[in-house]
């Protein structure tokens, strides 16, 4: 995947490039909005990577210039504001996702996976039945089965399990989940997340032999069938 | 005054502009202005009566005199003829006479009979005759005095008082009109005014409530006129440019310390995850770095805890209308297996169909705030209850639980900045937890009680 990396901060900036670069990424970076803009206009760009507050061109001016050119690659924003309206703010502007300074290059990481997956399979929304090995959800009748025996779930373990599915074969992280499931944006103290996590494996994985839901040390969790 | 916001019904819209200043102030000197101009007639009246009281009696005085001294000079033939003369001189509306024989009789006089009174000589007699009044008659007031005459006859000498009697009803009727016409004026104009006020009133407070709950953008509604009200309204509004330009300046500052601190946090972040990368897991090295970025997480923590303290303090948050029911329920869903994997019981009752007007990021965070705090202090197999009720546009949501609670003479200070009681130091958090809670509260215009649960802490916020 091609990412544009538009930062200021040189150092966050080097490190980004060269995580991006280790996961098999082809990476261009600005260090101005400017810059930025020029090239996301010019170049096949997949995704772009902005921070927030840039010299010359602000990053959420950057990312309105981009859509009203009809640029429609994923952005994801970083910002080192980052409250509650901040996000808002954008989001509205035309950023895909949004990401708090100071991060985890894992969450980032997780995070540009969703969004890369989200810009090649568009269509992957509107299907009603999601199936991954033997396990299936449909999405109208709200039924969920593995192995074609029925697996009783509650109404937020479904939506736990169709987000994990949507995203199946990716890491999500916690913040994912807890914004993408329950719409909530803050660092909970307790380990909440976890909690239902393991109440949701226990419900599909209990009783077969090959584990779906897999921990992924350090930074999530992850729906997959293998190893 | 009260609040214009809160009158719903006609009949409550009515009470409101009696409770209002002007018409108060209107009924005050509408009845002030009647009890005047009662006295004003009521003096006016009294003057009246005793100039022409006096002069009526004055003159039946005199006729009196007049009549004892020429009873003594002449025969009583000729004494009847004088009181027939007189008599027919005079039209019954003036003066009156009646001559009387022992049996009481009438013997001379334009009286038809003599009264049923019983008066001694000199005393002044009240009395009503019948008199012609186009076809019919009618009842007349007269004033008289009597005197004896000789061989047991008696005379009767008086006036007709009844025009006088008119007069004075008439001036009584309209001395009740006039009082009831100036408090009718008076109230009318009251009402009026009242609701005028009210109305300017019930503009300036939709404006104020729309301002307290953070919208510095708002200005009072004023008027093309230099009234008072006017006049306050604009003071008020220069006041809110003011503090508009002041919550901004704030915002601004938090805004670039937000930025100065996240940004070398992020470096720093970056340095320690760069670094960590290039060593193998377990070494000695890898550790130290691990370390550095969970202190690295923590700062995060505590500075992501006091901007949003900060940032619902400075109150420029963006409202939207929250559902307080559906987020409570959602915050219990997600806690409760947290409380169950301990042991704890997370029970609850939402009343549905609470709004409040706000922000639901910084209500979900509060209330995670309240239910981590429950789990943490809660003893395994502990209870933690979490209620919303009240009214669906003033709810109460409360959250119970059965731990150690705090001390009354705590409860207070543990909602200041950063305050960890030394009973609580034996566990995680940053002790920023209820801060944010009272600010996020205070932010919504709601009020945070702590309370004993008997045993346990009860939480209260009242919105």
């Amino acid at each position: 995947m091609h990412i544009l990396i538009v930062e200021d901060d040189e150092v966050a900036r080097d490190y980004l490039a060269k995580a991006l670069r280790e996961v098999g990424h082809a990476v261009d970076v600005a260090s101005n909005g400017l810059e930025g803009l020029q090239m996301a206009s010019s170049m096949a760009i997949d995704l772009a990577i902005v921070d927030r507050m840039l010299p010359k061109l602000d990053g959420l001016a950057l990312v309105q210039s981009l859509r009203a050119t009809g640029r429609k690659m994923p952005v994801l924003i970083l910002s080192a504001l980052g409250d509650v309206d901040d996000r808002i703010t954008g989001l509205r502007a035309g950023g895909d996702d949004y990401l708090t300074k100071p991060y985890h290059m894992s969450e980032l990481l997780a995070r540009i996976d969703a969004l890369a997956r989200r810009g090649e399979s568009g269509s992957g929304e509107t299907n009603t039945r999601l199936r991954l090995a033997d396990l299936e959800l449909d999405r109208m009748t709200r039924r969920v089965t593995r192995n074609g025996k029925k697996i009783e779930l509650t109404a937020r373990e479904f939506q736990l399990l169709e987000f994990m599915m949507r995203h199946s074969g990716q890491v999500v992280t916690r913040t994912m989940l807890l914004e993408g499931v329950w719409d909530y944006h803050f660092d909970p103290q307790t380990n909440v997340i976890d909690v239902h996590i393991s109440r949701l494996r226990q419900a599909i994985d209990k009783d077969f032999d090959k584990p779906l839901l897999h921990t992924v040390r350090g930074a999530g969790y992850s729906l997959r069938e293998d190893e | 005054m009260r609040v214009a916001g809160r009158i719903d019904g006609p009949d409550q819209r009515f009470l409101g502009v009696l409770d209002t200043s002007p018409f108060r102030i209107a009924v005050v000197f509408s009845i002030a202005f009647a009890c005047g101009a009662a006295a004003l007639l009521l003096g006016v009246d009294y003057a009246v009566s005793r100039v022409v009281d006096g002069s009526t009696d004055n003159l039946i005085e005199a006729e009196v005199q007049g009549l004892r001294e020429q009873v003594l000079v002449l025969s009583r033939a000729d004494f009847i003829e004088l009181i027939e003369q007189r008599s027919q001189d005079q039209d019954v509306r003036g003066a009156v006479y009646l001559m009387v024989d022992p049996q009481l009789r009438p013997v001379a006089g334009n009286v038809p009979m003599w009264p049923k009174i019983d008066a001694s000589e000199g005393k002044w007699i009240q009395f009503k005759v019948s008199v012609p009044f186009g076809d019919t008659t009618r009842q007349h007031e007269m004033r008289a005095q009597r005197f004896p005459l000789p061989g047991k006859y008696q005379m009767l000498v008086g006036h007709d008082v009844q025009e006088r009697q008119d007069v004075k009803n008439l001036m009584m009727r309209g001395l009740i009109a006039a009082v009831l016409l100036t408090l009718m004026i008076g109230m009318g104009g009251g009402i009026w005014m009242g609701r005028r006020i009210l109305a300017q009133a019930g503009a300036i407070s939709a404006v104020a409530t729309q301002i307290m709950r953070g919208d510095l953008s708002q200005r009072l509604p004023v008027r093309d006129a230099d009234d008072e009200i006017n006049t306050l309204a604009r003071e008020i509004n220069s006041m809110l440019d003011k503090i508009e330009q002041l919550t901004l300046g704030m915002r601004t500052v938090l805004d670039s310390a937000a930025h100065d601190l996240r940004t070398p946090l992020n470096r720093l972040q970056a340095t320690a995850e760069g670094a960590m990368d290039q060593l193998a897991p377990g070494s000695a090295e890898r550790r130290v770095l691990e370390r550095v970025t969970s202190e690295v997480d923590r700062m995060r923590g505590t500075l992501d805890a006091l901007l949003r303290i900060a940032l619902a303090e400075t109150g420029t948050v963006a409202r939207e209308q929250v559902d307080l029911s559906a987020l409570v329920a959602s915050m219990v869903e997600l806690y409760a297996p947290v409380g169950e994997e301990r042991g704890i019981a997370l029970e609850s009752a939402v009343a549905p169909g609470a709004y409040v007007q706000g922000s639901r990021q910084l209500l979900a965070q509060a209330l995670a705030n309240l239910l981590d705090n429950a789990i943490k202090f809660t003893p395994d197999g502990g209870r933690i209850r979490v209620l919303l009720r009240g009214s669906s546009t003033e709810p109460e949501v409360v959250v119970e639980d059965n731990g150690p609670g705090i001390p009354a003479d705590k409860r207070e200070i543990v909602l200041g900045r950063r305050v960890r009681l030394d009973e609580a130091r034996k566990f995680p958090g940053s002790g920023l937890g209820l801060s944010l809670v009272a600010a996020v509260t205070k932010l919504h215009g709601a009020r945070l009680v702590l309370d004993d649960a008997q045993p346990g802490l009860r939480v209260s916020l009242k919105f």
